[in-house]
């Protein structure tokens, strides 16, 4: 795997940036769709993925989507008694791994009354758009004996207009899910608004290969197999083609640093994982 | 020049007077936002390698400029934030030992999320890094002030400051087998020869070392050495003050000043046995030395 960290510089790109994310918010994959709809289109590819949104995950990375999120876990670098929350995190796989970092380090810890009041203080707040997404997650979390744990919250809410109040969150992490947001910006704002100082965003995103011949490689790749294949196996060939449409349409990775940085983020930086198939951006608040 | 490299890696009075970031005003924030007040270059430092940034740090600059006209606290560059947190953290160090949790009670303590403890590089080596660099800055500020120094005799100077260097890990001295173990990691491995490289120079040049031959490299070597082992004996030592500590440092950097002494005295030696052995020798020598 290829990784990669880049420092970032601030950049005034405001007019270009403008007709970019107006562009975002009316693009339906390669389609273009009203802005009020693009909401609601989105909300119909999910309800209709939910059942089997794992499986798929497994079968289009090859397995890999669960070392991406390892990544992703433990970058974040999970703390007993932290407040988290996990944004578009539906089905739990993000919020799960998190737990079960924050258990391992809990007890390798020095042992002692003050730990242990610390691991009940632990919350993880998983909050999803999308309720039929969540209702997998509650089944998820149940299958693993995590169904009665105090510290999994699971919140059905909108990356745009959080419930929670400011500065109440020690991570933030959106795994795959801010593609699917009409307006970037609200969701990046959203974000700063609810960390506390010193708290940290991360997102985890399908990104742009830029590689000579692996990305063509990937296009086939993401053109030709992945919707077949959600054809074969969800029965579902619109909601994959609009999954790696979407995937192209997304700002590059410079491009989301920066608008990482607008909202208001330090230190944004971003690594490529696999030549750039997926990329976790990085910033922190204060 | 090696002193000028040192002050531009470790900006003490650089970093306090500099680079407050304009904070950046996105266009559709729905809080207000405050334009930063002070008049820093509009770009980060970009030239900073993401290794770089936490090993030279600074100890934590107390410029927290109170605008009279805001009622919020002023936006902190990270870098700041970085640095009081590990600052914060030392004294964490010696019960919870140079790792996360000492890091996660620093930034507790500091009012800061431990979240950040996720954006340190080598998490416990930016610790360890930080603490050397301190430790270093805080000798060249020793070096500056003390007048005495300069009425002593060069091997007494270096070892007066390995000693000074040194005592500033005794309050440690519990736990700095952990750090010398961090710093000997191969991901480590090369900050931390820097920043040891640093350190003996910048001990040879209070030393009034002005040697521009290849002695430069002996010495700094040589001195290396000495402050590597009589660390080490640290470690074990448990004599009062460290007294056991300082007599083992003076054996050695007396046996290393001796050893150019030495060195003449076999030459000579080697000499006048050869003049002393007679002529077959010396047409053996020269035979060898022709062929």
């Amino acid at each position: 795997m290829a990784l990669r960290s880049i420092y970032r510089g601030l950049r005034r790109n405001d007019s270009r940036l403008c007709s970019y994310l107006h562009s975002h918010a009316t693009s339906f994959g390669f389609k273009e769709v009203r802005e009020d709809e693009k909401s609601q289109m989105v909300g119909n590819v999910f309800t209709s993925v939910a059942s089997s949104y794992d499986v798929m995950n497994d079968l289009m990375s090859g397995g890999l989507h669960r070392l991406w999120k390892e990544r992703l876990v433990s970058k974040l670098n999970p703390f007993p008694g932290m407040k988290h929350l996990d944004v578009a995190g539906g089905t739990g796989d993000v919020a799960f791994r998190i737990l079960d970092s924050i258990h391992s380090v809990a007890h390798r810890a020095l042992r002692d009354s003050h730990d242990d009041n610390l691991l009940g203080e632990t919350q993880i707040f998983v909050c999803d758009i999308n309720a039929n997404m969540l209702r997998v997650g509650r089944k998820r979390a149940h299958d693993r004996g995590l169904g009665d744990d105090k510290s999994l919250v699971w919140v059905e809410g909108d990356a745009e207009k959080l419930t929670f109040g400011g500065a109440s969150m020690d991570g933030y992490t959106i795994a795959f899910g801010i593609r699917n947001v009409t307006h970037i910006e609200k969701a990046l704002a959203e974000a700063y608004r609810v960390l506390k100082p010193g708290g940290r965003f991360l997102c985890l995103e399908l990104s742009h290969v830029e590689l000579p011949i692996f990305k063509d490689l990937y296009d086939y790749y993401s053109f030709a197999v992945i919707p077949k294949v959600g054809e074969l196996v969800a029965g579902d060939r619109e909601s994959y083609q609009y999954l790696v449409e979407s995937i192209r349409r997304f700002p590059k990775q410079e491009k989301f640093a920066t608008m990482i940085e607008e909202a208001g983020f330090q230190k944004v930086e971003y690594e490529n994982l696999v030549g750039g198939v997926v990329a976790i951006h990085s910033g922190l608040k204060f | 020049m090696y002193r000028s490299a040192a002050r531009r890696l470790l900006p003490a009075e650089i970093c306090r007077r500099t680079l407050r970031l304009a904070s950046p005003t996105p266009f559709s924030a729905p809080i207000a936002r405050r334009a930063a007040f002070s008049a820093g270059p509009a770009d980060n430092p970009q030239n900073h390698r993401p290794d770089n940034t936490v090993a030279f740090n600074s100890s934590p600059s107390s410029d927290e400029r109170r605008n009279p006209r805001a009622t919020a606290r002023p936006k902190a560059h990270w870098q700041e934030e970085q640095t009081r947190v590990l600052q914060a953290s030392l004294g964490h160090v010696i019960r919870l030992g140079w790792t996360e949790f000492a890091m996660v009670a620093g930034a507790k303590e500091v009012g800061v999320s431990p979240s950040i403890v996720g954006s340190f590089p080598r998490k416990e080596a930016a610790l360890v890094e930080f603490f050397m660099d301190d430790s270093l800055q805080k000798l060249i500020d020793i070096i500056d002030t003390k007048e005495d120094l300069k009425n002593l005799i060069p091997s007494h100077r270096v070892s007066k400051l390995v000693r000074i260097r040194l005592e500033m890990q005794a309050p440690y001295i519990s736990k700095w087998h952990q750090a010398l173990g961090i710093q000997a990691q191969p991901l480590n491995i090369s900050t931390s020869f820097k920043q040891r490289a640093m350190l003996v120079d910048e001990i040879w040049h209070a030393a009034g070392d002005e040697a521009t031959n290849t002695d430069w490299y002996v010495k700094r070597t040589v001195l290396g050495g000495i402050y590597s082992t009589t660390e080490l004996y640290m470690l074990t030592d448990n004599s009062p003050d460290f007294q056991d500590t300082w007599a083992f440092l003076d054996e050695r950097v007396r046996d290393a000043f001796d050893l150019k002494k030495t060195l003449e005295e076999v030459k000579y030696l080697a000499e006048a046995v050869g003049a002393g052995m007679g002529g077959p020798v010396q047409g053996f020598l020269k035979k060898v030395l022709q062929g």
